[in-house]
């Protein structure tokens, strides 16, 4: 009987301690509408349920006073509501859009992406190294994009007006000093950097963050890759240069290091150029990448020495015998980044970078001896206050001394040095109101010890999404720029040169398709000028300059309308005049085509195993000023054509045949004139024509992949 | 003893036993005796119940609610990796023949937190790597040319990390194979060279034996599919 009594006993604290509660109610999104399948619960505990098409949902629990319940949807914030039980009835739960979700809208006005992430990136980071023309140097694919123009002697970027001074390039967020090899004038140069380390790459042509300065037009940001996939070597032969790459991995660590020579000698043998060469381009370059994966963190130390030397008569107009100009530079470069976090939703980025250049240059009896001393070290933090509201603020100091020896048989000895230091700070908040609209609005302060002058710069942008497939965005920033080491080794006493950008972009991308309008005004002012042909130290300069640049940038890319086709338009129009340098007015410069048009095609021949890129690259005639006529800057050349093809064939998986050649149909292009600096007896001025230094360029390489899975290979390199 | 065997009753045998409570004494021991012993036979944890409930809303084809199912069970039972698992499984292959580039992508985005969850669960486990795998090859699946040059080094990657931890895992050897069969067909060889692979396969699982409960032992089905490259 005593047992009977236990278990009535029993049954009784059972039934009360099980007492059900009911929870109960409705999930909707932001508009109201009812969101079905979404998953409603009690944190920790097996009670909960699904919504049905109504949104309502319904379930009991025989859990007891405070819990936490969570509502979770695809493409939605997760909901919490921690509360009695027995307040948890006929909810009416309003889900807020998840703004990471991929729908959501964009803070793109002026930026190109290239990367994995396929939300932002117009370019895959396969396009950025198979792009005909661009002869494995990133830069070369960057320049088929719009708000570029075509300066195919130079190599370097050029946007929007500006000259290539006026982009900076960054590696993981730190500066990257002396980005490009040196060449002598009209020699286009290539990027120092390989493309086999960068897997990210974000190119602005306007509008930028506050957290980079000292560029009036442009920055270039590349990241390093944080994890390589695998042990491997890679071997490449080509008909100008040898290179080699390992790459290493163990533990937490990995380690890639490569070399690549260069010499152009065999080929400018075959192959006739327009150049007297002494002594061919000659290069040795090597880069080391080290990263190690903390628990809460990655650093990465990256190192690249390069060496290079040729020896050439430029001609000259004016000098029946050409200009001897030789050089050998000696580069170092080493760049170490911190990234991690610091405690929950606290994020720190640090890092340095240091570089030493080395320019040993001969021009006919003079010779110039300089040493470039760069240091750049940086502080960033970024706070995560919710989805909704993240904020980035930092603090950087650049160090950079610089020295110069010139001798000549008729003046003897000049010396100039100088120390550029500048501290700067900024902040930058990143706010989304909805998935529909955005803003990112930041600061940013510089002073600079040299010139000792502080300038504060406000940046800002805005983009709406106008419907699921399209947004509009808005940009507008301030940027200063101190003057160059051509200016700086002779005078301080000169106010930064400043732009400021208005930018309206229209975005449209629809599977596969992406359609990209950018309408733009920049304006440029206290552009620095100065009364000789070149800065010189008895030179007079001034900050009297100004100009302004406008246009519209169109580009359109198709992955979907036909069957392994993959192409890419972009449209330029550009119109800017500027005074600077020895300008006497007003005037549209050399570099600044009206019209830039790019066309690039890449398709895949499965039966072939190949891939078949064709870029092709139209720009109308460029501005030249003839002394011929009165008003200055008034002449046109003629357009610009030129059709590249490449064409990468997979021997097998990890051997691959290349061979590229530029201006297939050997247009006869013309850059520039240089004109006499006398008249002739008739009275008229002579000039020389500025043309490539070669019609054609061909490249014809082996490329060789080792590694333990045997299916890598450099189809991402070339 | 008796409370965990009151604890895994479940409610709806509460409800009943709650009321006949008004019944005679009886009649209500009688029905509690005889519900004892039944639970005391089948005892079966929250976790099985669990479980069990989500594999039949999946294979009952209401994958949504299976998801659910197991990410209630994922936060409940905070050291098993299985239900995050499960989770990312029918979210990515949810995606396999999808058109839907917006709902892949955050399906797939969806799948890689839930494995992220269940490999700080699990370290080093070969089925998580195997799954990894497989969201990866989602990933080149639906764009290639996106996806293809960077995802493909994952894919192999991620095989090769699972078949180092077991050798003789059935679904590393036999979509490792599938895999390579892919790429052996895309680059003009023959794929037939992994049918040996494929073979190895069917003898890991019919040698796979496992006693943690729900543990995967799935893809034996998969076999067949994979053959026909084999064929001809």
């Amino acid at each position: 009987m005593k047992l009977l009594l236990y278990l009535i006993l029993l049954v009784f604290l059972f039934c009360t301690s099980n007492a059900q509660t009911t929870i109960s109610g409705k999930v909707t999104d932001p508009a109201g509408t009812a969101i079905q399948g979404a998953n409603v619960y009690l944190d920790g505990t097996y009670d909960g349920g699904s919504t049905n098409d109504n949104g309502i949902f319904s379930f009991t629990t025989t859990e007891k006073s405070i819990q936490t319940l969570l509502v979770s949807f695809l493409s939605f914030e997760t909901f919490s509501i921690t509360t009695t039980i027995l307040e948890m009835k006929d909810l009416k739960i309003r889900l807020k859009e998840d703004v990471n979700s991929l729908d959501s809208v964009l803070l793109n006005a002026g930026t190109f992406s290239a990367g994995d992430n396929s939300k932002a990136s117009v370019l895959t980071p396969m396009d950025i190294v198979t792009t005909a023309g661009a002869a494995g140097d990133f830069i070369g694919a960057l320049q088929t994009l719009p708000g570029t123009s075509n300066v195919s002697e130079d190599g370097r970027l050029f946007v929007r007006g500006g000259d290539a001074k006026e982009t900076n390039i960054y590696i993981d967020g730190l500066r990257v000093f002396q980005p490009f090899n040196p060449t002598a004038n009209n020699i286009p140069t290539r990027g120092r950097f390989s493309s086999f380390l960068f897997n990210g790459t974000n190119f602005s042509t306007g509008g930028y963050s506050a957290e980079f300065g000292d560029a009036l037009s442009s920055v270039l940001l590349l990241n390093t890759i944080d994890e390589p996939d695998q042990k491997k070597t890679e071997l490449q032969l080509i008909n100008v240069g040898l290179g080699a790459e390992n790459t290493q991995k163990w533990n937490k660590n990995s380690l890639s290091i490569n070399s690549f020579y260069l010499n152009l000698k065999p080929y400018q043998e075959i192959i006739s150029q327009r150049i007297d060469w002494i002594k061919p381009y000659e290069s040795l370059s090597g880069e080391t990448v080290y990263r190690h994966v903390f628990d809460k963190g990655l650093l990465k130390i990256y190192g690249g020495l390069s060496y290079s030397n040729f020896d050439l008569i430029q001609e000259d107009i004016n000098r029946i015998n050409g200009i001897n100009f030789a050089l050998k530079n000696r580069n170092t470069y080493i760049n170490t980044s911190y990234n991690g976090d610091l405690a929950p939703d606290w994020k720190i980025s640090a890092g340095t970078s240091f570089a030493n250049d080395h320019n040993d240059i001969k021009i006919d009896n003079t010779t110039v001896d300089n040493e470039d001393n760069s240091f750049h070290f940086k502080v960033k933090l970024r706070k995560r206050f919710s989805n909704r509201f993240k904020l980035n603020f930092g603090a950087e100091q650049f160090i950079s001394s610089f020295s110069e020896k010139a001798t000549t048989t008729d003046f003897g000895t000049f010396r100039s040095a100088f120390n550029n230091n500048s501290t700067a700070a900024f902040a930058e908040g990143n706010i989304f109101f909805s998935k529909k609209l955005a803003m990112q609005i930041g600061v940013r302060g510089v002073h600079n010890t040299l010139i000792d002058v502080t300038k504060i710069s406000p940046r800002a942008s805005l983009a709406y999404k106008t419907s699921s497939k399209s947004q509009i965005s808005l940009a507008y920033g301030d940027f200063y720029q101190t003057a160059q080491q051509e200016i700086l080794k002779y005078t301080a006493d000169l106010e930064p040169e400043k732009s400021s950008h208005y930018i309206f972009n229209y975005l449209y991308q629809n599977n596969n398709r992406t359609f990209r309008a950018e309408g733009y005004y920049k304006s440029y002012d206290v552009l620095i000028k100065y009364n000789t042909n070149t800065p010189e130290f008895n030179s007079m300069y001034t900050n009297n300059g100004s100009g302004y640049a406008s246009g519209v940038d169109v580009f359109w890319r198709d992955n979907k309308s036909i069957k392994n086709l993959e192409y890419w338009l972009s449209y330029s129009y550009l119109d800017t005049k500027r005074d600077y340098k020895n300008f006497p007015t007003k005037a549209t410069p050399n570099f600044a085509a009206k019209h830039n048009v790019s066309l690039v095609t890449k398709y895949w021949v499965q039966d072939w195993k190949s891939l078949l890129s064709t870029t092709y690259n139209f720009a109308s005639g460029r501005p030249y000023n003839n002394p011929n006529q009165s008003v200055f800057q008034n002449s046109k050349t003629k357009t610009f054509n030129s059709v590249d093809v490449s064409w990468a064939y997979l021997i097998s998986q990890q051997k691959i045949l290349y061979v590229s050649v530029s201006n297939v149909l050997g247009f006869d292009n013309v850059f520039n004139y240089q004109y006499a600096n006398t008249p002739n007896t008739n009275g008229n001025f002579s000039r020389r024509t500025i043309r490539p230094n070669a019609d054609r360029f061909f490249i014809v390489g082996f490329f060789w992949t080792i590694s333990d899975n045997k299916t890598d290979n450099q189809l991402d390199n070339l | 003893m008796i409370f965990t065997v009151i604890k895994s009753i479940t409610s709806e045998q509460a409800q009943e036993v709650c009321f006949k409570k008004n019944y005679t004494i009886m009649k209500t021991i009688l029905i509690l005796l005889t519900f004892l012993t039944l639970t005391a036979i089948n005892a079966q944890s929250s976790y099985e119940k669990g479980m069990n409930k989500a594999f039949e809303l999946w294979k009952n084809n209401t994958p949504e609610e299976a998801i659910n199912m197991f990410e209630r069970i994922a936060k409940a039972e905070k050291e098993n990796w299985l239900p995050y698992y499960y989770a990312a499984q029918i979210h990515i292959t949810s995606t396999f023949g999808s058109k839907d580039a917006e709902a892949i992508e955050s399906r797939l985005k969806k799948a890689q937190e839930y494995l992220n969850e269940s490999k700080t669960i699990a370290k080093e486990n070969a089925e998580i790597y195997i799954m990894e795998a497989l969201l990866n090859t989602a990933y080149v699946a639906y764009n290639p040319s996106v996806y293809g040059m960077t995802h493909s080094a994952k894919v192999e990657q991620l095989y090769q990390k699972a078949k180092a931890l077991e050798p003789k895992n059935p679904r590393a050897v036999l979509y490792h194979a599938e895999w390579k069969m892919g790429s052996a067909k895309f680059f003009g060889s023959d794929p037939k060279a992994f049918c040996p692979e494929v073979e190895k396969a069917i003898l890991y699982f019919e040698n796979e034996t496992q006693d943690i409960p729900f543990y995967p032992k799935w893809g034996k089905n998969e076999v067949k599919r994979v053959q026909k490259n084999c064929k001809g």
